[in-house]
């Protein structure tokens, strides 16, 4: 990271750095095979910045950015900073229309204009409940009215919902997530018993805020299904919280048919910190950037597009994420299935290594997974699960989110020979990551074990 | 008496904290620190952009890096440190009285969002009336107006504008306008509940007397007064006690040299002010503006945590950030008066109503007659030219000066730069050019 290299051109003239992509259908089209696939060493090249020596399996908070992006934004960045209204009257309109457009390809979406960039997921959650706000307040909605959303939501998300309906009188239904789960069909029939208690009194269930994965337990969701109940019951609007989707499995806005859908792009995706697009079904609808530029009133994608001076360089390196996605075997497909295998393979070695338990089936993940952590550790509260997450990074160099659960006093507390599993850790794979990252946290955690440590007894910083 | 000695960074009245004249930043350094702007361009227009020198980039890299390298541990141990560091020097430098007064977000239009996101709270839950009034400046920024009509005019509020008049001769004429705006404002019975003024307007340019006109507003009752001061930090004199007001907002980066994009907002502690809170609501909800601030989600924070590196910058200038305010307005009215000497014209207010940039009256003969024209004629200049300059359409009859440039002075202009600029003009006369030649 030396050295800035040149620029790119990301405006709209340059065919060729339109999307890099080899087809728009991303799901049906074959890549062609590559004759040179990235080689490892490349790959370990191009995530040199990562600090040597952390095991990063926690790439579901931060995400990762290859230097090659990385390189390309700089760019970017130091383009404007030579010449900035030059920048800004003729290069960053057209490089976040481009940018748009390649996401709106890759996700399936009918048309750019469905299509905003904004900074992450919590930004878009903003947008849509302000408009959910707007419109309890204009008297749209009846006092009995409702949210429904899963109890593992987002906290930011269950925050907006404070902010922006809760105080003008919206009712919120909470969903609890079956977990560990087992099918897809348990987590639809628990949530028809929340919509049905949306609709008790008459009320209308105005929203439904469904995560395609969950991210603390992680879950990947049956969303289709979801939706599919959603629309058999009259609920108005769906809103996905796809934020680690993008880069993790397949998205097609259009199959997946909610009305807003928002995926981060510097999680599994690839690009810098950070850039969310936040597709809106009818893009009519009166949603607004909370920010107000003169650009107000000309759509969301525009809106996005000037929320007053920024650093915007996130938002027009896309072109460069596909560059780098397709040097890789498969492109982003091929990714995403390795991820996910890799991620399987690890999880099911550390929980037969433990005697623990995975949190789903292996076709409920997609580049994480929950193993459960043995019941002889005691993590028995929030504040366990924290401490033992900065040891690992403290002690072992090992960067592991920890997942505490209380037992839910039904047929599904799972055990392990010496107690009820209430702790877990979400592991992740991304291309960066080795064999050796999942073994040093399978020793480290069979070290505590052995030396009979529990949670509370564990040394901080 | 800490803050009264870091005030404005003015080492004046500490002689023995003054640098020996032999450590402060030379020419040629001052121009390797901008060595990234395009040599080909005679940049005039900071007021849009800004600019950031190099070893502050350097910083912000630095901490990218440090993000990126390990974020957990970055999140978990350098974030919330850093953003405090650089919200401590903002709250001495602006003589705010409590560090919880000063959030940061990511510029004046965020802050402004802000505010007026409480008022439009404030009118759907009654506590202010249907028709209450929201005040401001015809030459507020354009996205000011835009959000005072997307959280006040739709929750039922009613907007009043103090025309201006421009060209402006003295202050009094500003007072005499907003004295005419606030009792209109009050003679249907409504309350004022908020007055949005600006400390430096953006164009045309011009810097307002703001604290008679918060006084004005604190004589008539007015409840609240937002500054929208984008301009102000490192332009003009910023003091949160002198000036009184109940809200202010300033862009780091336009003239404190910081990277895009960063400002604070200033929010005066009161008993009975009403709660701010960030739009973009995460974890950190109902923690106050400034933890609420501090995390919007995952984002690079990297342009709120340079503060501190931009006040090492600025020391190596004589007199700190006050010495370099003054020097530019200095310039920047030289300037402008050699132009309008050369043009035969004016300038749009006079020197003391003018911070680090002048209104240049343009030759009339160039012919601009409209909004259109003005933008025309600056793509003119920078395609054909190499001068980065924003012009402003003030109206007029032909043969009058309809069209002022709103020339800026940063420590990294020299001479040419305007000399360039004025030769550009000189030849577009000299050739009978006029906007009427150029196609849509």
């Amino acid at each position: 990271m030396s050295t800035l290299p040149d620029p790119p051109n990301p405006s709209m003239d340059n065919e060729t750095h339109r999307n890099g992509a080899v087809e728009s259908n991303h799901l049906i089209a074959k890549k062609p095979k590559l004759s040179h696939p990235i080689s490892d060493s490349e790959i370990r090249e191009e995530f040199s910045h990562h600090q040597r020596g952390v095991a990063r399996i926690n790439n579901g908070s931060f995400g990762s950015c290859p230097r090659s992006v990385l390189a390309a934004q700089s760019g970017c960045q130091l383009r404007f900073l030579q010449q900035p209204d030059d920048f800004f009257f003729n290069v960053l309109r057209g490089g976040i229309r481009e940018s748009r457009a390649a996401v709106a390809d890759l996700i399936n979406a009918a048309h750019v204009d469905h299509v905003s960039l904004v900074d992450n997921a919590t930004t878009a959650a903003a947008i849509v409940l302000q408009q959910i706000g707007r419109r309890f307040v204009r008297g749209h909605f009846r006092p009995d009215d409702s949210v429904i959303m899963f109890q593992c939501a987002y906290q930011a998300v269950k925050k907006s919902i404070e902010a922006y309906v809760t105080p003008i009188g919206g009712t919120i239904i909470e969903v609890q997530l079956p977990f560990p789960v087992r099918s897809d069909e348990e987590i639809v029939t628990e949530f028809k018993k929340g919509l049905e208690k949306g609709k008790l009194n008459g009320g209308r269930v105005r929203l439904a805020i469904i995560d395609h994965i969950t991210s603390m337990p992680s879950v990947v969701l049956p969303v289709r299904q979801l939706i599919k109940v959603c629309r058999e019951q009259g609920v108005e609007q769906v809103f996905v919280d796809g934020a680690h989707a993008i880069g993790s499995l397949p998205v097609d806005v259009k199959e997946i048919g909610a009305d807003f859908y928002v995926s981060n792009l510097y999680k599994w995706f690839f690009s810098p910190p950070s850039v969310a697009f936040l597709y809106c079904k009818d893009n009519s609808n009166d949603v607004h950037h909370p920010v107000v530029s003169q650009e107000y009133g000309k759509g969301l994608p525009i809106e996005s597009a000037w929320v007053g001076m920024r650093d915007y360089s996130p938002q027009l390196v896309v072109p460069s994420i596909l560059e780098f996605v397709n040097r890789f075997e498969g492109g982003i497909e091929g990714i995403m299935q390795r991820n996910h295998d890799a991620v399987v393979k690890m999880g099911t070695m550390l929980a037969e290594s433990w005697g623990t338990v995975l949190g789903s089936p292996p076709e409920m993940c997609a580049s994480m997974i929950m193993v459960g952590l043995p019941s002889k550790l005691c993590v028995i509260s929030d504040d366990d699960a924290l401490r033992l997450r900065s040891y690992l990074r403290v002690y072992h160099a090992i960067e592991v989110p920890v997942y505490y659960q209380a037992m839910r006093n039904d047929d599904r507390d799972p055990r392990d020979k010496d107690g009820f599993i209430t702790g877990y850790v979400r592991i992740s794979h991304q291309v960066y990551n080795s064999a050796d990252d999942y073994q040093r946290l399978k020793t480290a955690i069979n070290q505590l074990l052995e030396d009979g440590k529990i949670c509370s007894g564990l040394p901080t910083e | 008496m800490a803050s009264t000695e870091h005030q404005n960074g003015d080492a004046v009245s500490h002689p023995k904290k003054k640098l020996k004249p032999c450590n402060f930043i030379t020419e040629a350094e001052i121009q390797s620190e901008f060595s990234h702007h395009d040599t080909a361009v005679a940049r005039l227009n900071n007021g849009a952009f800004g600019c950031c020198p190099a070893s502050v980039i350097a910083v912000q890299r630095d901490w990218q890096l440090k993000n990126l390298r390990q974020p957990d541990h970055f999140y978990f141990n350098d974030l919330k440190s850093g953003l405090l560091h650089s919200r401590t020097i903002i709250k001495d430098l602006v003589n705010a009285h409590h560090v919880d007064e000063i959030s940061l977000v990511d510029n004046a239009s965020t802050a402004t969002a802000i505010v007026l996101q409480q008022a439009a709270w404030a009118f759907n839950e009654g506590t202010f009336q249907k028709g209450d009034v929201v005040l401001m400046l015809h030459y507020a920024y354009g996205a000011v107006k835009k959000a005072i009509e997307a959280y006040v005019a739709r929750a039922g509020g009613s907007v009043v504008e103090v025309p201006l008049p421009f060209p402006v001769t003295s202050n009094d004429e500003i007072v005499r306008e907003f004295r005419k705006a606030v009792e209109k404002g009050k003679s249907r019975g409504n309350r004022i509940r908020l007055a949005v003024i600006d400390h430096v307007t953006s164009m045309p340019s011009v810097v307002i007397p703001l604290k008679e006109l918060v006084t004005i507003c604190r004589e008539e009752g007015v409840e609240q007064v937002f500054v929208d001061a984008a301009h102000a930090i490192g332009c003009t004199r910023v003091d949160m006690q002198e000036i009184g007001a109940d809200f202010y907002t300033s862009n780091l980066h336009k003239w404190f040299f910081c990277p895009p994009s960063v400002a604070f907002l200033y929010a005066r502690a009161s008993p009975k002010s009403r709660d701010l809170h960030h739009p973009v609501v995460s974890h950190e909800y109902g923690n106050g503006l400034a933890v609420e601030s501090s995390w919007t989600g995952n984002r690079d924070y990297s342009a709120q945590l340079v503060v501190p590196a931009v006040m090492e910058f600025v020391k190596m200038f004589e007199g700190g950030i006050e010495g370099i305010r003054k020097k530019n307005h200095e310039v920047v009215v030289e300037m402008g008066e050699m132009l309008v000497e050369a043009w035969g014209t004016h300038l749009g207010s006079p020197p003391h109503m003018s911070a680090s940039m002048v209104m240049v009256g343009l030759p009339p003969c160039l012919g601009i007659f409209s909004d259109s024209d003005a933008l025309k004629l600056r793509t003119r200049l920078r395609d054909k030219f190499g001068v980065e300059v924003p012009i402003y359409f003030a109206g007029g009859e032909d043969g009058s000066v309809t069209a002022y440039a709103r020339i800026s002075r940063q420590v990294y202009n020299k001479l040419e730069d305007y000399i360039k600029f004025k030769n550009a003009i000189d030849e577009l006369v000299r050739d009978g050019f006029t906007c009427a030649l150029l196609s849509d």
